[in-house]
């Protein structure tokens, strides 16, 4: 127990002190503060819209966006997780395990008896709890923006929801997380290690979602999930690739959580993806064996 | 032989030799490809449906015939186009990393630096191979696509749509080569080599993804699955009218756009292919000239990246140790 607190206590230090996910970072909390706005401008934007076809006597539908909830000026925030927050996971998972690889630490610490799904347990526990804090900045940075342009502190319900979206946000960066960090101990580069679960999240929230929905990759940068196609192939691999989707899982379980739209019944599919992900990426990580956790990288 | 087409030859040969990028490479063709078999089923689906409906209203005895759904094959290309602009600016940042970080610590490059060479000759040579393996991918993956379209599609291409997929594919070698010479210049500039590689990577995130994607996610009509006008039932002639009152907004949203140099190449490109239903059909040297702009926008970006490679890949930084 006390090694994999000293594990976990030294890859949150570690993580601080990374360049390469510190600039993500930065770049992720900046995009987070600056959503609520984007959400804001946008909703005004869309409001008027629709007073303006009213008043032109073009529709006679009910405004789809009447009593809203506050919760829908974060819905940006959605995309710059599946954008912004992966990378920002995968590259720190990377990091993670090339840091040991380059200065030999893995492989001094494993010389001692210390197991290796503890050592690797701990970097991940480690790297979560790091990452827990950057989430938590931004949970806060969501309900303080969000309490201003409605001129109302929000309520404890909403804030709640904002933790729980947050919660799964985590488990779905934590997958992230692992295969990052299996990609940095699997690579014989830098830039390979980086490049392939960039690679990976680029198949997840691009190519498997346009097998299923045939929606168009930049059409996938837009938080809400794109609907199934009609067609039989699409369906085919709607059912088969659906699970693969977890980008868009993510925004149909947002969408539930932020009260954008989706309801309980499809939402439990989504979270289910998400928390599969999740533990089949750490146990393929927690299943390395000790001698590539112990391999050098020099380049 | 002079030392710039002997370091040429160095260069092309590297990359023949590196089979992760060859691997990437064939991973970009394949997506690209993917992407225009997916469209045409999806427009087949379509159509199968029209097809459908058409049947049913013959049975119930109308004579009332609804227009069939538009094919221009060349709107097919639009997943493909976005892959490019997506991920192949991404590998394209990968190689431009490769053609520094593959020399530095191997000895070679202090070696070559020996003998007697002219200022730009090393990395003239780095950019001419960039600039010829581009050409070479480019030139492939477009021919593969187009046979995807005339065998998966059924589609019949005209020699101005000939002229359209040539003057694309152009333009997606001004701006693979773009990034490629951004990458290039960053991490010779750079004193570790990660640190390049980093500041690539942010300004691709930033550029490439956040950028257009804030300018998407403005657009009132994707606020809801679907769209917001097709939800209230509206035309397209409606549409335009009632953002006609929303410029300013529409505006801002512009300016946010074209601050990335990505929307300026899928803007020409989606013009040249037709799937900007404004430019669809129109002849290709009036679409050229209304895209004008973007072109030169584009172009400016690409001599100023080339530039920017060329003057920070010189001797000093190329011989500097890791710090």
């Amino acid at each position: 127990m006390g090694t994999l607190i000293t594990v976990i206590r030294y890859e949150i230090l570690t993580a601080m002190r990374d360049r390469l996910p510190r600039t993500l970072m930065i770049v992720f909390l900046g995009m987070i503060a600056a959503s609520s706005i984007i959400g804001w401008l946008t909703n005004q934007t869309v409001t008027a819209v629709y007073n303006q076809v009213l008043a032109d006597g073009l529709t006679t539908a009910a405004n789809p966006f009447s009593g809203v909830s506050p919760l829908r000026y974060m819905s940006n925030t959605v995309i710059y997780m599946i954008l912004i927050g992966a990378l920002l996971a995968s590259v720190a998972g990377v990091q993670a395990s090339l840091r040991d690889r380059k200065m030999n630490t893995a492989d001094l610490i494993l010389s001692r008896p210390v197991s290796t799904v503890g050592f690797l347990a701990g970097k991940l526990l480690g790297q979560g709890t790091w990452l827990a804090g950057v989430l938590l900045v931004s949970a806060v940075t969501n309900w303080i923006s969000i309490s201003v342009i409605t001129g109302s502190v929000l309520d404890p319900t909403g804030g709640a929801k904002i933790l729980l979206f947050y919660g799964i946000g985590w488990v779905f960066l934590m997958g992230f997380v692992s295969l990052g960090m299996v990609s940095g101990l699997r690579s014989t580069t830098e830039a390979t290690a980086l490049l392939i679960p960039i690679l990976i999240w680029a198949v997840l929230v691009f190519v498997v979602p346009q097998l299923g929905t045939a929606a168009h990759p930049v059409s996938l940068l837009n938080p809400v999930a794109a609907p199934p196609s009609q067609g039989g192939f699409f369906q085919l691999m709607n059912n088969f690739l659906g699970p693969l989707a977890v980008g868009e899982h993510f925004k149909t379980a947002s969408s539930f959580l932020l009260d954008t739209g989706q309801t309980a019944s499809i939402a439990s599919l989504s979270f289910a993806v998400i928390v599969i992900f999740a533990l089949v990426a750490a146990a393929v990580l927690l299943a390395t064996p000790r001698n590539t956790v112990r391999s050098a990288l020099h380049e | 032989m002079n030392s710039l087409t002997v370091h040429f030859g160095k260069e092309i040969t590297d990359i023949r030799r590196n089979r992760f990028f060859i691997l990437l490479l064939g991973f970009l063709t394949l997506i690209m490809v993917i992407s225009v078999i997916v469209s045409a089923l999806d427009f087949r689906t379509k159509m199968a449906d029209y097809t459908l409906y058409l049947d049913a209203l013959v049975k119930s005895g109308s004579t009332e015939v609804p227009p069939a759904p538009p094919l221009y094959p060349l709107q097919l290309l639009r997943g493909s186009i976005e892959y490019l602009e997506l991920l192949g600016a991404l590998f394209a940042i990968i190689l431009g990393y490769r053609m520094i970080a593959k020399d530095k610590g191997s000895g070679t490059t202090p070696l070559v630096f020996t003998r007697p060479h002219s200022r730009f000759s090393m990395s003239g040579a780095k950019l001419l191979a960039t600039a010829a393996i581009w050409g070479t991918v480019v030139v492939i993956v477009f021919v593969i696509m187009v046979l995807a379209l005339i065998g998966v599609g059924t589609a019949i291409l005209s020699p101005q749509d000939f002229s359209r997929v040539a003057l694309s594919g152009f333009y997606a070698w001004l701006y693979l080569t773009f990034w490629s010479a951004l990458a290039m210049g960053l991490v010779a500039l750079t004193k570790r080599l990660s640190t390049g590689l980093i500041a690539a990577l942010v300004i691709w995130l930033i550029v490439v993804l956040v950028i257009p994607q804030i300018g998407d996610t403005m657009d009132p009509d994707n606020q809801v699955p679907g769209g917001l006008f097709k939800s209230l039932q509206i035309g397209k002639a409606d549409e335009v009218a009632v953002t006609a009152h929303f410029s300013g907004f529409e505006t801002a949203r512009d300016q946010i756009e074209i601050s990335s140099i990505t929307k300026h190449y899928e803007r020409t490109t989606f013009a040249f292919l037709g799937i900007k239903d404004l430019y669809n059909q129109q002849p290709l040297g009036d679409v050229w000239l209304a895209l004008l702009p973007n072109t030169i926008t584009l172009a400016a970006g690409f001599l100023a990246a080339v530039a920017f490679a060329l003057l920070s890949t010189v001797k000093r930084t190329l011989l500097r140790k890791e710090s």
